[in-house]
């Protein structure tokens, strides 16, 4: 039975639409994350499934019943704040426990929920403190064991980890997995960090200036992006892109810019037309350098060749990103390899570009021959 | 650095002599006083602790304690109601905010001898404006200065009346600072408008309300111009202030030492109520 | 019901205002009103009359009053804003010996009720023969704990770099204070400038005490002196009288209405 669902809904401030026509089935027990940059409109649906901002048209429901008009307290959701939002008169154990003692649940399973909520958490010893006693995991914990407590339909989270540091964002995001798989409860998610989207979701809305991009599985983002945003704003580092035409050449169709021709597989080029200019994306860990140095056997593969003066070399521990210049051309692409044969700046390197990872997009930034997936 | 030593000294030089002529001369001075007689014409003689003994079997003194006493129950708690009820009303995106605020804070700048005589005419019991609106709506008037029970009581009404606006301003402030996501999570809680209040805003406020409660105590034992114009005292002494007394005592019998000890007395007394007041608010806090 | 809600609440807020407002229209028409039509309800005058001004003008020395609370109001705001803006200065960027002192000085001051220095200050100003003098209304008022306060707190956040290239240039302290801190601290200066004006414009009990001669009355004690003498007679001609101290006050408040309610409620915090 499906959890949320959004039906046409749409958001207007004024004069500007801020959600555009959004559609959507959340299902039961699913952490879906909404991905985009600031002004993509998503906080600004998240607030609409809690009753924090209006719906300017359209329907919300939440387990089939109709909430759009209901005020919070009576859609049972429950929702963690970027600031985490507690109060700072009370202790974590009155925060934990107000919106219960709200309701009028009884004490005795008031305090079962409690301590059930900072076992899990590992609050138990800060139950008598205040929040500007605690550390910023800590007081994200505490917004998280509020949730909980109240066992609603629906999680929200916004942004939840943008306060913490990097280390403290990593371990957390691991534990909110971890907790949301435990408890089963529908999760709606929003970042902009497309790592916390990659690694938490269950399923991703990339979203754009109110308008939906893509929805899928991380994967399927990841290897099948639907146009340039989606596939620039998904996977670290980002994608390489280059401009350039379509010809065809003896039959085959050949991409073709400055410094680099590729043959491209048929199904890719369908919906192309041969003279319009297209972008052409690769992902920089799809590349593979050689240095030429070594002999460039042709191996028979209809791999696109390019040439490049290496500019930079960024180590990172695992893997290292060489960024390059296209010889011949003017871009500058980055690649990324293993540390086992680095080149250093000023080499010239040789790339393949396998065709079979090669994304090709229109004009209009959609991506040929492929459909976007909605479900 | 020599020249910022020099120029600094010579700077800040006259109001260091300021304060020892008009800051710690008098305190000192004060509490000399409070041991001699004087009339300001013949010579101060030594008093011992004559006028210690004196103040505390002076029953017009106390009674003049009393009466702020009874002012201030009027006067604080509806200074804390009003002013906290119109900050919330006026806390929203509303048409014309900066013209209420102006209103509610147009009495504050108002001098407050002003206010005492127009509000003389507002009580007046047979042609005042308020009993005469009274009398329309079919109530009898009330003879608000002129009746023991009655005449503090109105004097702390018109002293909110004037104050409030100040008030507003300061609960308004503090009501800027409940974060955002505080009143949206309590409201995602379950809480209804009344539990929104008393569960998240009326504590957030605590600061705020302290500092309410405090200058409008300090205000309360100040009160002089009010009681001297509008009633003189009276009506039995039930208006009678602690200033107004120490006033007179300067003024119309020249007690200089006697005065100077209903001062220090004043101080300490206010002293104490405030630091007693804190405390308590304090304690309560923690309930 | 959201909308009832709204109009529930702008209802209330208007009646407040008018319970905030309508004394001081009333009493503004009351002024204009002649004797027989005293004490009515009535916002607009059946005869609209001038006698009540007139009456209180030749009964007791307003006009003089007026320019002395002018005088006595300008002469302490340019004083404490001038010698306030030194004092700050110096406590705020320039080390001198005491100035800890000097610091706890100021804040141990505005905790005194003024009550308790209120008789020694008299005893002082009849001694130096000040009574009934401009210099009695004045002196004491020179220097402002608050605006001292006030101003160096805001001093202190001006850069460093400022002083330290107008100082390599050669210019003076106060040369410093005076061309560049002023220019930058108008807000702060403004504020000042207006809560001790307004203090000084208001204050009745001081010159009550040291000021006897009618003619050198400030303008709140002539009015309030006026009112419980029994020379005001009326209730027109005691209001007009309270109007020559109320108008120029509502005039400047309805232009500057934001810069007073930041001033007096930031003093009086501070206070």
């Amino acid at each position: 039975m499906p959890s949320v669902t959004f039906e046409h809904v749409r958001k207007r401030f004024g004069d500007s639409t801020v959600v555009e026509d959004f559609d959507l089935v959340v299902a039961d027990g699913e952490l879906l994350v909404l991905v985009g940059g600031s002004g993509s409109g998503k906080s600004t649906i998240l607030r609409m499934v809690a009753g924090l901002e209006e719906v300017t048209s359209g329907t919300i429901r939440i387990d089939q019943r109709d909430v759009t008009a209901l005020p919070p307290r009576e859609r049972d959701v429950a929702m963690v704040f970027q600031d985490y939002g507690l109060y700072p008169h009370m202790t974590v154990r009155e925060n934990l426990s107000l919106g219960l003692r709200l309701r009028k649940i009884p004490r005795q399973e008031i305090d079962r929920r409690v301590t059930w909520a900072a076992g899990m958490l590992g609050l138990a010893s800060l139950l008598d403190r205040k929040p500007k006693q605690l550390s910023g995991g800590q007081r994200q914990r505490v917004a998280m064991g509020r949730a909980m407590v109240r066992e609603p339909k629906v999680f929200l989270f916004d942004e939840p980890l943008s306060n913490l540091d990097a280390g403290l964002r990593a371990q957390m995001r691991i534990e909110i997995g971890g907790l949301q798989r435990r408890l089963k409860t529908t999760t709606i998610y929003v970042t902009h960090d497309q790592v916390e989207a990659m690694t938490l979701g269950d399923r991703i809305v990339v979203l754009a200036d109110g308008r939906i991009q893509q929805i899928g599985r991380p994967i399927d983002l990841y290897r099948a992006p639907v146009n340039r945003f989606v596939a620039g704003f998904i996977g670290t580092p980002p994608m390489n892109f280059v401009e350039g035409t379509l010809r065809e050449n003896n039959g085959q169709a050949v991409f073709i810019t400055e410094g680099l021709s590729i043959g491209v597989p048929r199904e890719k080029t369908l919906t192309a037309n041969p003279t319009q200019s297209l972008t052409l994306g690769i992902r920089p860990e799809d590349l593979r350098v050689e240095s030429s140095a070594a002999q460039s056997v042709d191996d028979g593969s209809s791999a696109g060749v390019l040439r490049g003066r290496v500019v930079l070399v960024e180590r990172l521990g695992g893997t290292s990103h060489v960024h390059f210049d296209v010889a011949g051309g003017g871009s500058r692409m980055m690649a990324s390899v293993s540390n086992d044969r680095l080149p250093s700046v000023g080499e010239t390197i040789v790339v393949r570009v396998p065709p079979e990872r090669v994304h090709l997009f229109g004009a209009d930034g959609r991506a040929i021959g492929r459909t976007a997936e909605i479900v | 650095m020599r020249a910022e030593q020099k120029s600094g000294s010579l700077m800040a030089g006259p109001y260091a002599a300021f304060l020892l002529v008009f800051a710690v001369y008098p305190i000192a001075f004060a509490l000399v006083l409070v041991f001699l007689q004087w009339d300001l014409v013949t010579v101060p003689t030594f008093a011992g602790a004559n006028n210690i003994r004196l103040l505390l079997h002076d029953g017009r003194f106390w009674r003049a304690v009393a009466n702020t006493f009874v002012f201030l129950s009027i006067h604080v708690p509806l200074q804390i109601v009003t002013a906290l009820a119109l900050a919330l009303a006026l806390n929203r995106q509303l048409a014309g905010r900066s013209f209420w605020r102006a209103a509610f804070f147009l009495p504050v700048v108002i001098s407050g001898a002003v206010v005492a005589i127009l509000w003389s005419h507002l009580y007046a019991t047979d042609v005042g404006l308020i009993n005469r609106l009274l009398v329309k709506i079919g109530l009898s008037p009330v003879p608000w200065l002129t009746d023991p029970r009655t005449a503090m009581p109105a004097i702390a009404v018109m002293v909110t009346w004037k104050n409030v606006g100040f008030y507003v301003i300061i609960y308004l402030a503090g009501l800027q600072y409940i974060p955002r996501s505080c009143q949206e999570a309590i409201e995602i809680e379950g809480a209804s408008a009344w539990q929104r209040f008393r569960y998240l805003t009326l504590p957030s406020l605590l600061p705020q309300t302290i500092l309410v409660v405090t200058l409008s105590t300090i205000n309360g034992f100040q009160l002089f111009i009010e009681p001297y114009v509008m009633t003189g005292g009276g009506p039995l002494r039930r208006t009678y202030s602690v200033v107004l007394y120490l006033y007179n005592n300067a003024f119309a019998y020249q007690k200089m030492g006697y005065a100077a000890t209903i001062g220090v007395a004043l101080a300490l007394i206010i002293g104490i109520v405030v630091f007693a007041q804190r405390r308590l608010i304090g304690r309560a806090e923690a309930l | 019901m959201k909308q009832l809600r709204r109009i529930a609440l702008y209802a209330g807020l208007t009646i407040a205002a008018i319970t905030f407002i309508y004394p001081f229209l009333w009493m503004a028409s009351a002024t204009f009103k002649p004797a027989a039509e005293a004490g009515s309800l009535a916002l607009i005058p059946h005869d609209i009359t001038l006698d009540n001004y007139r009456t209180m003008w030749a009964r007791a020395p307003f006009g003089r009053a007026l320019v002395n609370s002018t005088f006595v109001a300008t002469t302490i705001t340019l004083a404490v804003l001038v010698f306030g803006s030194m004092t700050a200065y110096a406590m705020a960027r320039l080390n001198f010996r005491g100035r800890p002192a000097l610091n706890a000085a100021t804040i141990a001051v505005l905790m005194v009720p003024g009550q308790l220095t209120l008789i020694p200050l008299y005893t002082l100003i009849v001694q130096l023969g000040w009574i009934d003098t401009y210099a009695a209304l004045i002196v004491p008022y020179l220097f402002n704990a608050t605006a001292i306060l006030m101003l160096r707190q805001f001093f202190l956040q001006i850069p460093q770099s400022l002083i330290d290239s107008a100082r390599m240039d050669g210019m003076s302290e106060p040369r410093i204070l005076f061309t560049i801190f002023w220019p930058l601290s108008k807000p702060v200066l403004s504020i000042v400038a207006i809560f001790t004006f307004m203090g000084a414009w208001n204050e009745v009990l001081w010159p009550l005490l040291v000021v006897r001669e009618q003619n050198l009355m400030t303008l709140p004690q002539l009015l309030t002196v006026f009112a419980l003498g029994g020379g005001a007679g009326t209730v027109g001609v005691s209001l007009a009288s309270a109007m020559v101290l109320v108008v120029p006050v509502v005039i400047a408040y309805m232009f500057l209405q934001r810069n007073f309610i930041e001033s007096m409620a930031g003093s009086g915090i501070k206070g």
